[in-house]
């Protein structure tokens, strides 16, 4: 209120200069692009500043609200994350898989335990059908509100393609199956060796239970097509992995005189068996039909699927790599494979987006191999599971993970379960559900002001260097003071981090500081912007006032 | 008389200078002395010459002070302090005295009995804030208006490319008395504005300080653009930062990357003549030869300083600290199991 002319001394406090506004500023929390693009919608931010607070055990549980996996995913994880960080626009990205590893690893000797949030039990219960990461990570959302869940799983041991499939250099089984032991001990059923379609029927999952998530991943390997009948000396990339994974000995290569093998694909799969048969002691050369990374490949859309990291660590280990080659035939001699004539492929996608590489002709070269493995994809199998398949959510029948999703990743199946749980969840309870996480504000590296923060190099873990001696990890994690120094790294973009400049700047003493946070005091902001403007982390907008 | 109870909204700061004054909108002067009289606190004596300080904080007789403060007039609020730091000082008390004044009080009209002020010695702070011109009475051009500014007395056109002359040179004035603190600050280094003024709280004798104070209105820059406008200013090098104890240099801020001084220029409605015409290109090129002959006098690419101007840029989790010392701390609480 602006007071009458006929002023009487005192404080000018008396008078409103707010009313001088036309703009006024607003704190407000962004989306910041690590957890836009995290497919599991981690609150990156927020774990890291908890974490920056060496609040380790705060920072594992807000990590896990979204991602019961972070030792695994910390390992395994491509992190898509990072390379959105804004942080790269100052030095280099936060190590923020590194991060998810170290809470991952101290909540793993520390035996920490997940709480349930609701501790009323629910009656409801929910079948889940798969128990790789899209499946846990439903159980674990519904176990923790009090729901009754079992999981049914063909396979010997739960983890589903983490466990059966993922090479031990880059996840060791001890570590998954502390991480799904702690998931299990909320209460989950867990039934193995139980495949829905044989073992147990379709209609007595619908009968006995009020949903179903269906979580079946894609375990079948997609079959290289020929003629020829003989199944000699060819493998798929996934049988490989799995045999290799249930502690059997691949004998096939010991017993060549050429220890050569032949791995076809250019995606991660491929990538892992190559560094596999390294480690078995044979040479290796991956036959790929797509272009290597670099070179503007990526916009072009013809770079090789595998993730580039890998690719580097392949490499370093011995791995050949032929880009844009397509498989012509086999050269066998009888049954005796002796190698594979491969030939320059020109186009490798169809008008479609389909993969249906052109070969040229005359271009054909002769690549020596006594075993040629194909990981050349993989797809779901829904034998046994058509009825439900074809169910929808409003029957009581959800689909998620890699048999459905487009993004084949571990975290994109963490993210897809979490969702089904929440959408499982509001329809059991009969209401509606919206995903709403990439509809958050987001922001950018241009709404901040990274000349506010000082560079800092980025912490690694170290690397193994005996590393072909076996399956053992490659890469260690980061040491106790290391974690505390690369969580600091953290922009905290979008989001207040408390370091006062609006509080120091703002000339009407219109920014008031409270022991928890900062308010402004409309009653004399003038609009002026500079807090909005001086906040290093964009957390501040500026909003136009009507009329 | 009202009596109004001191503005407690705030358990961090005093608010030496509280919230109501009538600035402008994302005025730098405000900014500046309520950060400078915060830093001091209540407990001081603070005499203003007249100027947009003096004027927005006391407007119809509502005070924005929440310290004792005296208004003198234009010309002499230095004679004025060194009277009240002789009455304190036959009455045994030490309670501290702060003049506060514009560039046209300090560098023009009040510069006679500043230098009378520090001849004799008087345990006083006097604090410049510099917004480089008389901008109370509608931008009039005073001695610290740096050269091709343009002001209402000295507006570009046909034979002119705005002021004639150059910035003068205070600070080596000042020194030059052979008193024991002179230095520069400005508002965007907080972290340095704060380490000023508490060493000049230290030290018993006249010390001064000059502010660099943007003036949305008189510089015609977004309101929003004070503190940017006071950061390029250093990181060009037109307006070094630099301590000045008995007559000699003691410190300075090296520019961890020295700014075209164009980057300054350009949001600055007062050099916008510049922009677009020959005779404009030229005052550019004679700024950017200011700006480097600024940094090979003091060095500021290579000396060997605790700050430079990244590192006294530099946020932290939880704050660059407070205002006084006795304020209460917001600990963060270590927990793991
Ligand atoms: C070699 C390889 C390496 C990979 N490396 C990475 C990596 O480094 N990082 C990454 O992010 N992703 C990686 N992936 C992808 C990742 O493993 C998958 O995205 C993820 O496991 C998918 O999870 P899901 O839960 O959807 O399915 P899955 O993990 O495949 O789990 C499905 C489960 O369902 C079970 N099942 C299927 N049908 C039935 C049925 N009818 N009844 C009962 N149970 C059934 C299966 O036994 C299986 O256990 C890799 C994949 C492969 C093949
Ligand atoms: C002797 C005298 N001459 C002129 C004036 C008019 N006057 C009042 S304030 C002012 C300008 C003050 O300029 P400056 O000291 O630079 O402070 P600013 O307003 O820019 O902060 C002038 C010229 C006066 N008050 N007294
Ligand atoms: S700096 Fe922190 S909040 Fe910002 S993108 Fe990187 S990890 Fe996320
Ligand atoms: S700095 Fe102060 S006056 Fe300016 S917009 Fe922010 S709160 Fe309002
Ligand atoms: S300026 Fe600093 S304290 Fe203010 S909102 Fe931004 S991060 Fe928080």
């Amino acid at each position: 209120m602006t007071p009458e002319l006929d002023i009487e001394p005192g404080s000018s406090h008396a008078y409103h200069t707010g009313d001088w506004r036309t703009r006024q500023p607003v704190y407000r929390n962004k989306w910041p692009p690590c957890s836009q693009t995290c497919p599991a919608s981690e609150d990156i931010q927020a774990w890291l500043a908890l974490a920056t607070e060496q609040q380790w055990q705060a920072a594992w549980r807000k990590l896990t609200e979204r991602n019961p996996f972070p030792a695994t995913m910390g390992r395994i994880c491509y992190h898509p994350c990072e390379s959105a960080c804004n942080r790269k626009h100052l030095d280099s990205a936060v190590n923020i898989h590194a991060m998810e590893r170290y809470l991952g690893d101290r909540a793993i000797t520390r035996g920490w335990k997940h709480k349930a949030v609701c501790d009323t039990p629910q009656t409801q219960r929910v079948a889940i059908v798969g128990a790789g990461p899209a499946g846990l990570s439903c159980a674990f959302q519904l176990a923790r509100q009090g729901y009754p869940v079992t999981i049914f799983d063909a396979q010997a041991a739960p983890g589903g393609t983490l466990y059966s499939a993922i090479p031990d250099y880059r996840l060791p089984k001890s570590v998954l199956a502390k991480e799904i032991n702690a998931i299990l001990a909320l209460g989950i059923e867990l039934r193995l060796n139980s495949r829905v379609g044989k073992e147990i029927s379709e209609s007595d999952l619908r009968d006995q239970f009020d949903a179903v998530f269906l979580a079946i991943g894609t375990q079948r390997p997609r079959q290289y097509l020929t003629k020829e009948s003989s199944k000699h000396s060819v493998m798929s990339g996934l049988e490989f992995l799995h045999r290799l994974n249930r502690g059997e000995q691949i004998a096939l290569l010991s017993k060549r005189k050429s220890k050569q093998v032949a791995v076809v694909g250019g995606g991660n799969t491929a990538i892992d068996v190559a560094r596999c048969v390294r480690r078995l002691g044979a040479e290796v050369t991956v036959i790929c039909a797509q272009d290597s990374h670099g070179n503007h490949h990526r916009e072009l859309g013809t770079e090789m699927p595998a993730s580039r990291q890998e690719v580097i660590e392949a490499e370093t280990e011995g791995v050949q790599l032929i880009y844009r080659a397509g498989v012509c035939r086999l050269v066998r001699s009888g049954e005796h494979l002796s190698g594979i004539e491969v030939a320059h492929v020109d186009q490798v996608y169809d008008r479609h987006g389909n993969f249906n590489p052109v070969l040229f002709d005359g271009t054909e070269e002769f690549v020596p191999a006594g075993l040629a493995i194909f990981a050349i994809g993989q797809e779901a199998d829904w034998q046994g599971l058509e009825r439900l398949s074809q169910a929808t959510e409003s029957e009581g029948v959800w689909l998620g993970g890699d048999a459905v999703s487009k993004s084949k990743l571990a975290a994109t199946a963490v993210g897809s379960g979490y969702q089904a749980a929440m959408s499982i969840m509001a329809r059991l309870k009969g209401e509606s559900f919206v995903f709403d996480d990439h509809k958050k504000a987001q922001i950018t590296f241009r709404q901040m002001q990274l000349h506010y923060y000082p560079k800092q190099p980025r912490h690694e873990g170290e690397t193994n260097e005996q590393r072909l001696d076996g399956f053992n990890e490659v890469v260690t994690g980061l040491a106790d003071d290391d974690a505390a120094h690369e969580a600091r790294r953290c922009l905290s973009c979008g989001v207040c981090f408390r370091c006062d400049n609006c509080w120091h700047f703002c000339p009407d003493a219109a920014v008031i500081k409270t022991t928890a946070d900062y308010e402004i005091d409309y009653n004399y902001c003038k609009g002026c912007g500079i807090c909005a403007q001086e906040c290093p982390c964009g957390h501040i907008d500026m909003e136009r006032l009507n009329d | 008389m009202k009596t109004n109870a001191m503005d407690k909204r705030d358990a961090f700061r005093h608010n030496v200078l509280t919230s109501g004054h009538r600035a402008c909108s994302g005025c730098g002067e405000a900014m500046a002395a309520r950060m400078v009289s915060d830093l001091i606190g209540p407990d001081a004596i603070y005499i203003n010459a007249t100027g947009c300080l003096q004027v927005f904080t006391t407007h119809n007789q509502q005070s924005a002070w929440q310290a004792p403060w005296i208004h003198s007039v234009f010309a002499n609020a230095a004679a004025v302090a060194s009277g009240v730091e002789a009455a304190l000082r036959a009455k045994g008390k030490g309670t501290p005295v702060v003049v506060q004044a514009g560039d046209g009080g300090t560098f023009d009209i009040g510069l006679q009995c500043l230098s009378g002020m520090i001849e004799r010695g008087h345990d006083v702070l006097f604090v410049c804030y510099d917004n480089e011109a008389y901008m109370n009475t509608g931008v009039q051009r005073s001695s610290s208006t740096p050269h091709a500014v343009r002001t209402t007395t000295s507006p570009p056109g046909r034979l002119s490319q705005g002021k004639h002359h150059l910035k003068k040179d205070v600070i080596s004035i000042i020194a030059a008395h052979h008193m024991p603190y002179a230095a520069t600050a400005t508002i965007a280094y907080f972290p340095d504005l704060k380490a000023k003024v508490e060493k000049a709280m230290r030290i018993k004798g006249p010390r001064f300080l000059q502010i660099l104070s943007p003036c949305p209105l008189g510089w015609a820059h977004d309101s929003a653009l004070s503190v940017t406008v006071s950061r390029l200013a250093v990181e060009t090098g037109l307006f070094p930062l630099v301590e000045l104890e008995h007559g000699e240099l003691t410190g300075v801020m090296r520019l961890a990357e020295q700014k075209p001084v164009e980057e300054y220029l350009r949001p600055q409605g007062r050099f916008k003549h510049l922009f677009g015409s020959k005779t404009g290109a030229v005052e550019l090129r004679h700024l950017q030869a200011l700006a480097d002959a600024r940094i090979r006098h003091y060095d500021l690419l290579d000396a060997d300083t605790q700050w430079d101007t990244e590192r006294a840029m530099q946020s932290a989790r939880h704050g660059r600290g407070g205002y006084a010392s006795s304020m209460p701390t917001s600990e963060a609480v270590k927990n793991d199991a």
